[in-house]
């Protein structure tokens, strides 16, 4: 267990300045994006290279001391949260882009690497990171792995499992293992790298990451449809894609966040809808432009009004529109419950109108938005947690949702991961023996359960 | 538990502090952040302390003050915010509270309650401290010189230009008429900001020959103090604040524009309402002055609408390469964007380059630059490679704080360039 010896420990290892054990400062890592949780951990270090992170968990493993790993702490399920006090080990200051190689299109860069500041370098070298969370201003490339996070695009382009080509991570125990290469191709032995992916820093603290890059597309068209009815959004979506043209993004925003797109759209026209779908289609300019003539097609017989934003500016008003969602519907209220179910897209019309239900039987707002394209859907309860009996309603309400994507084939999480949050429901969302394989693993590699303890599944007694 | 009472300031922005839904997006907006990487630099973070400090989770201790202290108020965070925060507004509030509860500090104490709203005062000691700088201290490069007492007496060393000989307000009369023959079209009145006044008064009266050779007849109220911000939004003293902005209050009473040129003060008596307002008349008083407000940028461009013919480039300056650092007061705060860029591209004596970043904060931040002057240099330091970026010969700015900054920083860099007010190069 901690103790105040262990913060002088701790700053022989990365130096005074790379320890932060002040109330205010521990205050700052109680909490990261979630509405419902926050703990307190008993120290903090920043530290700076691999060695030192080797040091600081040899150093936790031998004194059985919580280590939670962190990047911008910008997750949504309670994954960077010092539940059980301890150490709080944050990348941020491990944020060297080691090298872009445009022959290679990889990339390799350090855990603590904005992802937005790596786009920009890459940008520069005419490439680009295809998964792109939403949250790109904050988070870190270690917690886009750990997280195995992707954002709209991810319809054409998938999510950073795919980008993904080697880790260096360091083990409970202080080893420094690399896993995975510099190439596209690699058949050597088991896909260890993806087992971090994804891990939610439960299994290693990431420390290198190589990624595969493409080069930056040369074209891109937005374009907006209103439509006045949420089935018949879905039908849109499923048929665009039916159609053969796959764009690289297609988002879904109901009319709780509307107000974010008046001044670009008609208000005759908004005010009289129910769905904005936002879609962008990408690639050399003569198909951009063919591609997006027959979206606008398929959009046209549905939608009240259909756009296709005439410049970069118009377009990224646009999305700027779509990213403010998050804030604007949680300032909307006290407290959101703000799921991260993933369905079929052909299930996609039918989920939204039995969750609309739902709601409706427990008598609660519900906002849908999400990357409709891949079926990947926030919806979001808005509660006041100081209410006990609305927000009860509300847990139940999103215990029935996520029931209802459940029974239509969907998941628990498509994005955010499981952490704190969701762990309640992993029971129901994936089978027992699977469970079972993921705590074997965590006791191969974390035997003492210094990384990250308390996420992912509920713990029994142990 | 402590009841909210004890925190009346931070109060009026609470709506401000609920908003943030501590998404993290500030990160990459932060200049303190991208410096220290920890979390209670960055906005959400110093939300999240200031929701302690108001549910008793946490005092309001010195450590409390050091760390809401390490922001530099740029407003970077709230512009880019996507749920509208304005983070500045709510730490100036808290800082605030801090000094109703426990007081300022030596020596802030004396310098700001009781020399800052003492204009004449406050010129002596300037004077004094001139004249220590002079004989105890070294000349360094050309007419930078190291430290004056008043600086050193509030922390540590930087490059900084020597203390005017003569003050601005020595050397000029009350009121300025247009030249002979040169019909008057506009009365403004000048407040002339502490800088220009006691470092920079060649500045200001360049200002003055370009405004009254334009048709406006320049009036420099003798009653002006400083504006207040070092006092108010850098400590966090409201009381001493209210004074001083009283005192400006009845000094532009009679005119119909307040022209500034230095961004930082005229935010700052534009913020006047905002947070020293404390009753009804103050409010109107207050609301009435910051609409007469207006940068001289923003006066030339948008009420003169002076042509570029009027913009006559000063000889030495004729065929240099000229970029623009855009203070954080200047375009955030009062939205003065287009102005100056305008004016500098459509001279044709000069090159304009645009510089990357030129919005981003120089770290000057008046008092943060004194209570952390390193934090402030490393901030400073990546302002200088976007300028050394773009080989212009000069830089120019539209706030003497910045200027000072810019002048440490090209200086302690060796860069060969030249730091000036925008109107400096002119005639
Ligand atoms: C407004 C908003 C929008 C978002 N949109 C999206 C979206 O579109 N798609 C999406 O997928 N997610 C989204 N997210 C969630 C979140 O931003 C991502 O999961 C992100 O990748 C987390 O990165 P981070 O650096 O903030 O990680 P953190 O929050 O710090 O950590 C996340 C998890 O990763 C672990 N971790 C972090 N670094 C390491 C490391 N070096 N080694 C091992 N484990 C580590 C932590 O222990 C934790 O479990 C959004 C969040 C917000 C607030
Ligand atoms: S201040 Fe704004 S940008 Fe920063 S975390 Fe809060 S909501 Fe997000
Ligand atoms: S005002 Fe500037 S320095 Fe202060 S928190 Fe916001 S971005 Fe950071």
């Amino acid at each position: 267990m901690f103790n105040a010896k262990h913060v002088d420990q701790l700053r022989r290892i990365v130096g005074k300045d790379n320890v932060l054990a002040t109330q205010e400062e521990l205050l700052a890592y109680s909490y990261d994006a979630t509405n419902m949780w926050q703990h307190l951990p008993d120290v903090v270090v920043l530290p700076t290279n691999a060695n030192q992170i080797s040091d600081i968990l040899k150093l936790a493993n031998e004194s059985r001391i919580p280590v939670t790993p962190r990047g911008g702490g910008t997750n949504v399920s309670g994954g960077s949260i010092p539940i059980k006090g301890g150490i709080v080990l944050c990348t941020t200051r491990m944020n060297r882009i080691i090298e872009i190689n445009r022959t290679n299109l990889n990339a390799t860069v350090e855990p603590g690497v904005i992802l937005q500041d790596l786009q920009e370098a890459l940008a520069k070298e005419g490439l680009f990171f295809p998964p792109d969370p939403q949250s790109a201003q904050g988070c870190t490339m270690g917690g886009v792995v750990a997280e195995n996070s992707g954002g709209p695009s991810c319809l054409k382009y998938g999510v950073a499992k795919q980008y993904v080509l080697g880790l260096e991570v360091v083990l409970a125990d202080g080893r420094i293992v690399k896993l995975g290469g510099l190439t596209p191709k690699n058949r050597t032995g088991y896909e260890l790298a993806m087992l971090f992916t994804g891990s939610e820093g439960t299994l290693g603290v990431i420390s290198k990451i190589t990624l595969r890059l493409l080069p930056s597309q040369k074209s891109s068209q937005t374009i907006v449809a209103v439509i006045s009815d949420v089935a018949v959004a879905g039908e849109t979506v499923t048929e665009i894609i039916a159609s053969g043209v796959l764009p690289s993004k297609v988002e879904f925003v109901d009319n709780w966040t509307f107000e974010k797109f008046r001044g670009l759209l008609p208000d005759e026209i908004l005010d009289k809808s129910q769905v904005i779908l936002l879609i962008q289609v990408d690639g050399l300019p003569e198909t951009v432009e063919a591609e997006a003539q027959q979206v606008v097609d398929i959009c046209q017989s549905r939608a009240g009004e259909v756009k296709v934003a005439q410049n970069q500016a118009e377009a990224d008003r646009y999305w700027q529109a779509r990213t403010a969602h998050f804030s604007d519907i949680s300032s909307r209220t006290h407290t959101i419950v703000n799921e991260d179910v993933s369905v079929p897209r052909d299930k996609i019309a039918d989920f939204i109108k039995l969750g609309q239900e739902s709601a409706k039987k427990y008598d609660v707002p519900i906002s849908f938005a999400g990357h409709v394209g891949d079926g990947n859907f926030h919806p979001v309860v808005l509660t006041d947690s100081r209410n006990k009996e609305h927000y009860n309603r509300s847990l139940k309400c999103v215990e029935e949702i996520i029931e209802i994507a459940l029974s239509l084939g969907g998941v628990l999480s498509g994005e955010h991961g499981i952490g704190l949050e969701k762990q309640r429901f992993l029971k129901k969302a994936m089978d027992p023996a699977a469970i079972e394989i993921m705590k074997a693993i965590k006791d191969v590699l974390d035997p003492n359960h210094i990384l990250n303890p308390g996420k992912i599944w509920e713990e029994t007694s142990d | 538990m402590k009841t909210s009472l004890n925190f009346e300031q931070i109060d009026r922005f609470k709506e401000d502090l609920d908003k943030c839904t501590k998404c993290g997006f500030c990160m990459s907006y932060c200049p303190v952040y991208q410096e220290e990487h920890v979390e209670s630099s960055v906005a959400r973070g110093k939300i999240m302390l200031i929701r302690a400090l108001l549910d008793g989770t946490l005092e309001a201790t010195d450590e409390m003050a050091e760390q809401l202290n390490r922001c530099t108020l740029c407003m970077t965070c709230a512009e880019n915010c996507p749920a509208g925060t304005q983070v500045p507004a709510v730490i100036t509030a808290a800082r605030a509270d801090k000094v109703r509860l426990k007081g300022l500090s030596f020596p802030y104490n004396i310098v700001y309650r009781w020399l800052l709203p003492r204009r004449r005062l406050f010129g002596g000691v300037v004077r004094l401290a001139s004249w220590f700088q002079g004989i105890f201290l070294p000349k360094t490069e050309g007419t930078i010189r190291h430290l004056s007492l008043f600086l050193s007496a509030l922390g540590k060393g930087r490059h900084i230009p020597q203390i005017a000989p003569k003050f601005l307000r020595q050397s000029v009369p009350e009121i300025n008429k247009p030249p002979a023959g040169v019909e008057v079209k506009y009365t403004v009145g000048y407040f002339t900001g502490c800088m220009t006044d006691f470092v920079f008064p060649e500045l200001g009266k360049k200002i003055i020959n370009f405004l009254t050779r334009n048709s406006v007849e320049v009036v420099v109220p003798r009653g002006q103090g400083c504006c207040g911000a070092p006092v108010f939004l850098g400590a966090g003293d409201f009381a001493t604040g209210r004074r001083m902005a009283d005192t400006n209050v009845k000094a532009f009473k009679e005119l119909d524009y307040i022209i500034t040129d230095c961004a930082t003060c005229a935010s700052a008596m534009k913020d006047y309402v905002k947070f020293l307002a404390d009753n009804d008349d103050r409010k109107r008083e207050y609301t009435e002055f910051a609409g007469k407000i207006k940068d001289i940028t923003e006066f030339l461009v948008d009420v003169l609408q002076l042509p570029p013919s009027a913009y006559r480039v000063a000889g030495e300056f004729k065929g240099k390469t000229v970029t623009w650092h855009e203070p954080c007061h200047l375009g955030r705060y009062l939205g003065v964007k287009e102005q100056p860029r305008k004016i500098l591209k459509s001279i044709p004596d000069i090159h304009f380059v645009e510089m990357p970043d030129a919005d981003r904060c120089c770290g000057m931040a008046g008092t943060f630059s004194i209570y952390f002057y390193d934090l402030s240099k490393k901030i400073a330091d990546k302002k200088a490679a976007s300028i050394d970026s773009t080989g212009a010969d000069i830089v120019v700015t539209d706030c003497p704080g910045c200027q000072i900054q810019l002048i440490d920083s090209t200086t302690r860099h060796g860069m060969p360039q030249k730091v000036m007010h925008i109107m400096e190069l002119f005639e």
